[in-house]
C-alpha cells in the first residue's frame, strides 16, 4: 500500500462535492460545490451583465464581446483568486465575491469554474500531485458524451493525471449496497433510489448498465421535507421557524411510520412521543420549538405527497414499481430483488421497510389479479427486497472508494497514455469496473 | 491562492475535530500528501488513542542527515513504536491534551506540519553547517580565507526521478532541484516560469535568493553518484542560492518551508497557467463561433415553404 498511491475518488454533485482517497470508509472532505470568484454574482448564469450585446461590434482580437468582468481580459495573478465549498460560501457573504455553483442538475454547467474547482480540490484540499495518482470521478446517468470528454480534456491535460475512470453515481451506488450483510451475490443489477437536497431519481440498472428510457425522477426531495417541516412549525406558531431550525428537526427526529392514522393514536396516548428541541440562538438566547407530528408526517411526503403538494402526486413505492415495470422483463425479477437506497433524504428510520412493504403490496395484488384472470394458475411470486446499509449518506463515494482500491481498478483506468495516442473520445467508454468475472 | 500551505489540512481538520469534540470515534483513513508521502491515521487501540504516521519515500536519505533527531525535538513525549509498513508514528492520547485551548491549537498544528518536519532535517544541517564554517571564517580576511569549496552535497531522492541537492558553504546554502517533465507543453510553461524566476531577482526583488536553470548538472553536483547527463536536456536543474540573510535564526524555519514546497509550487502554476489558457480558449472559441453564426445567411421564410413535398423529398424549379 505504501509504495501505491491511493486513487483519488471525487464525487461532485449538484450541492455536495465528495473528495477523499480510495480505501477510506467515508469521503476527507464533504462541502458545497461552490466557487467564489471576484466581481459581481453570475445571477443568471454569466451573461447578462455588463453591455447590451446588440451595440456590440464583433472583435477578434481583444476577445471583448461579453462582461468586461471576464477572467480573460485581466492580466497578473487573477485567476487564482477565489475559494471554494466553505470557503467560498463564506467570502460570497461578504462584499467583492460572488458565488458560482458550476454543477447545475448533475451536470457541469461551466467548465471554467469547474477546471478551477478542481485545481483548489486537489491542490488545496486534497494535496496531490495529479501526475502521482490516479482518479475516479463520478457523473450522473445520462450524462452527455461531450460532457465526459471535456472532463477528460481537464483531467489529463491541465493535471496530467497518471489515469482517469469516469463512473456513473446509481452503478457505484449499487456498489456501495455490498457491504449490507442483506447482499449475498455482488451483482450491479438493481434500481436506485437516489434522493438528494433538491431532486429524487429512480434509476433501474442491469449489470452495470444504467436504462436510460425507465428513469424516473421525482420533484421530492430533501429541501422539500425542510420546507414541510416549516410551515408546519409556523402553522402552529413555534417560536423558532427558520429554515436552519427545520432543518435540524428534520434529521434528528424524523422517522418512517407504518401508518399514519395509528401513529396519531399513537401520538396522542403516549405523550412522551412529543419532545422538545432547544435551538441557541445569537446573543445566546435559546428558544424551545416543541416537535410534534412532523416527526412522522414530514417523510410521509414521499409515500403520500398530496399532504405537501398539488402537483405531483404519485407515491415514491408507485414510482419505482412503474420503474420497473417499463424495464425490459428479463432484468426485473433483479431489479425487485435489490433495490438500493442512496443519498441523505432515504436515511430516515425504517424508511426502507415502509418501502419495501409497500412496493410488495403492489407487486402481490397485481399477481393475485393476473392469477385469478389466467383461471387458477399459480405464481411462483416475487421478491421485493430494499437494501439499507450503513453507507447510505455518501453511497456513490463509498462505492467508489471500495472499487477504486482494488487491485484490477488501474487496468480498467484510461491512462495519460492512452488519451495521448487516441484523443478524448477514448473516454466515451470504459470497461464495466466491479462487473461481472470478478 | 498563491502559495501551497505547508501543512496537510486534511490531518489538520481530523484532529481539530477530533480533539474538540466529546465523544470519541474510531478513525482509520489512509491521507496522501505531495512527493508520494502517505499519512496513515487510525485509532488501532482504544478510540482515544490517535496513532498518526507518515511514510516518506526517502526516508532512509532524510535519516542519515539528521531527520530523526529534528523529529524528536519538534514531537518530543508523542513518538511510539513505528507502525509496520510506515516510517516514523506518533501517538496522541485524547485524554491526556493540554488544557489551554492555545497549546491545543499548537499540537494540531505541530502534528499537521509533519512532513514538513521530516523533509526540514537536510536543511537544518545545511544551515547549521554554514554557521559553523561562517563561524570558522570569521578569523581570516579575504585573502587569506581557505577557498573551501564548502562540504559534501546532500542528495535527497524524494521521487523516482527526482532529486534535491543541498550543499552548505561558509557565505551560502546552495539548494538544487532536478526536475523532469513528462510532458511537452509542461516542459515549456516551466521554462517560462523558471526564466521569470531568474529575471525576478534582477528586475524588482533585491532581497530574492539567487536563481540559476540549466539543462546540464551544474559544477557542484557532477561529481555526486546518480547524476548524469544525457544531453537530452529532458532533466533541468534549478539551483537556488541562499545567502545569510535567508538563513538567520529568525528567517529559517520561513526559508526551509518555502524552499521544500518549491516543486509542489511549480507544478501547481504551471496547472493554474495551462487552466487560465484554457479557460481564455474557450472564450476565443465562444467569441468566433458567435461570429459565424452571424455569418449564416439568412433563409426567406418564401424559400423555405417551397422546400418539401408532400412525401418529403424536395426540389427546387430551376431560375
Amino acid at each position: 500500500m505504501a509504495n501505491q498511491t491511493p486513487a483519488v475518488v471525487m464525487d461532485n454533485g449538484t450541492g455536495y462535492s465528495k473528495l477523499g482517497f480510495a480505501g477510506n470508509d467515508s469521503p476527507s472532505f464533504v462541502f458545497p460545490t461552490a466557487i467564489a470568484i471576484k466581481g459581481p454574482t453570475g445571477g443568471g448564469g454569466g451573461s447578462g451583465s455588463g453591455r447590451p450585446a446588440v451595440a456590440q461590434k464583433p472583435s477578434y482580437l481583444t476577445g471583448g464581446a461579453g462582461p468586461s468582468g471576464h477572467l480573460s481580459a485581466k492580466r497578473g495573478t487573477e485567476d487564482l483568486d477565489y475559494f471554494i465549498g466553505d470557503e467560498a460560501l463564506a467570502q460570497g457573504s461578504g462584499p467583492g465575491y460572488g458565488v458560482h455553483y458550476p454543477i447545475r442538475h448533475g451536470q457541469v454547467d461551466n467548465w471554467d469554474h469547474m477546471e478551477r474547482f478542481w485545481q483548489n480540490s486537489i491542490f488545496k484540499y486534497l494535496r496531490v500531485e495529479p501526475e502521482d495518482h490516479y482518479f475516479l470521478l463520478t457523473e450522473p446517468p445520462l450524462n452527455p458524451p461531450e460532457s465526459r470528454e471535456n472532463t477528460a480534456e481537464i483531467m489529463f491535460e491541465t493535471f496530467n493525471c497518471a489515469g482517469l475512470y469516469i463512473a456513473v453515481q446509481a452503478v457505484l451506488a449499487l456498489a456501495a449496497s455490498w457491504t449490507s450483510s442483506k447482499v449475498q451475490d455482488r451483482s450491479l443489477t438493481g434500481t436506485v433510489i437516489d434522493s438528494g437536497d433538491g431532486v429524487t431519481h429512480v434509476i433501474p440498472v442491469a449489470e452495470g448498465y444504467v436504462i436510460g428510457s425507465s428513469i424516473k425522477s421525482i420533484p421530492i426531495a430533501g429541501r422539500d421535507i425542510t420546507f414541510f417541516v416549516q410551515s408546519l412549525l409556523r402553522d402552529r406558531g413555534e417560536a423558532d421557524s427558520s429554515l436552519k431550525t427545520a432543518e435540524r428537526i428534520k434529521e434528528e427526529f424524523c422517522y418512517v411510520s407504518p401508518d399514519i392514522v395509528k401513529e396519531f393514536t399513537r401520538f396522542d396516548k403516549e405523550p412522551e412521543r412529543f419532545q422538545k428541541y432547544v435551538v441557541e440562538q445569537a446573543g445566546g438566547r435559546s428558544v424551545t420549538v416543541d416537535v410534534g407530528y412532523e416527526r412522522f408526517l414530514a417523510p410521509e411526503i414521499f409515500f403520500n405527497p398530496e399532504i405537501h403538494s398539488s402537483d405531483f402526486l404519485t407515491p415514491l413505492p408507485n414510482v419505482v414499481d412503474t420503474v420497473i415495470q417499463s424495464s425490459p422483463i428479463d432484468v426485473r425479477r433483479g431489479l425487485y430483488k435489490n433495490i438500493v437506497l442512496s443519498g441523505g433524504s432515504t436515511l430516515y428510520k425504517d424508511f426502507g421497510r415502509r418501502l419495501q412493504r409497500d412496493i410488495r403490496h403492489l407487486v402481490d395484488a397485481r399477481i393475485k389479479k393476473s392469477e385469478e384472470k389466467s383461471g387458477g394458475v399459480k405464481s411462483g411470486g416475487l421478491e421485493v427486497q430494499v437494501i439499507t446499509h450503513k453507507r447510505q449518506r455518501h453511497g456513490p463515494w463509498f462505492g467508489g472508494s471500495l472499487l477504486g482500491q482494488t487491485p484490477e481498478f488501474r487496468s480498467y483506468c484510461h491512462t495519460k497514455a492512452e488519451y495521448d495516442e487516441i484523443g478524448p473520445s477514448i473516454v466515451r467508454r470504459f470497461a464495466l469496473l466491479g462487473g461481472p468475472g470478478q | 491562492m498563491l502559495l501551497l500551505e505547508y501543512h496537510n489540512l486534511l490531518l489538520k481538520s481530523i484532529l481539530t475535530e477530533r480533539f474538540n469534540s466529546a465523544t470519541p470515534a474510531s478513525i482509520d483513513q489512509v491521507i496522501s500528501d505531495f512527493d508520494g508521502v502517505t499519512f496513515h491515521i487510525s485509532t488501532p487501540e482504544t478510540k482515544t488513542k490517535i496513532l498518526v504516521s507518515i511514510s516518506v519515500k526517502c526516508f532512509s536519505d532524510l535519516v542519515q542527515h539528521g531527520a530523526l533527531g529534528v523529529l524528536e525535538r519538534e514531537y518530543a513525549g508523542l513518538i511510539t513504536d513505528v507502525e509496520a509498513g510506515y516510517d516514523f508514528s506518533l501517538i496522541v492520547d485524547l485524554e491526556n491534551l493540554p488544557a489551554e485551548p492555545e497549546e491545543k491549537e499548537n499540537l494540531i498544528r505541530r502534528i499537521s506540519l509533519l512532513k514538513r518536519n521530516t523533509m526540514a532535517a537536510p536543511f537544518e544541517k545545511a544551515i547549521d553547517e554554514h554557521h559553523r564554517l561562517a563561524e570558522a571564517q570569521k578569523g581570516f580576511t579575504t585573502e587569506t580565507a581557505p577557498t573551501g569549496e564548502g562540504t559534501e552535497v546532500m542528495v535527497i531522492r524524494y521521487r523516482e526521478e527526482e532529486a534535491m541537492y543541498i550543499q552548505a558553504s561558509h557565505d551560502r546554502v546552495t539548494v538544487i532541484f532536478s526536475t523532469v517533465f513528462r510532458e511537452e507543453t509542461d516542459r515549456i510553461f516551466g521554462k517560462v516560469f523558471l526564466s521569470e524566476f531568474v529575471d525576478a531577482r534582477r528586475r524588482a526583488i533585491q532581497n530574492a535568493p539567487q536563481v540559476l536553470y540549466r539543462n546540464d548538472p551544474p559544477l557542484e553536483i557532477r561529481n555526486v553518484a546518480g547524476v548524469k547527463d544525457d544531453g537530452t536536456g529532458e532533466i533541468g536543474y534549478i539551483t537556488f542560492v541562499l545567502f545569510p540573510r535567508h538563513l538567520t535564526p529568525q528567517r529559517r524555519e520561513e526559508s526551509i518551508s518555502h524552499i521544500q514546497t518549491f516543486r509542489d509550487y511549480f507544478h501547481y502554476h504551471i496547472k493554474a497557467a495551462k487552466a487560465y489558457m484554457h479557460s481564455r480558449m474557450r472564450r476565443r472559441v465562444a467569441d468566433f463561433l458567435k461570429v459565424l453564426n452571424r455569418a449564416k445567411p439568412e433563409v426567406e421564410e418564401s424559400e423555405k415553404k417551397e422546400k418539401k413535398t408532400a412525401t418529403g423529398r424536395s426540389f427546387r424549379v430551376q431560375a
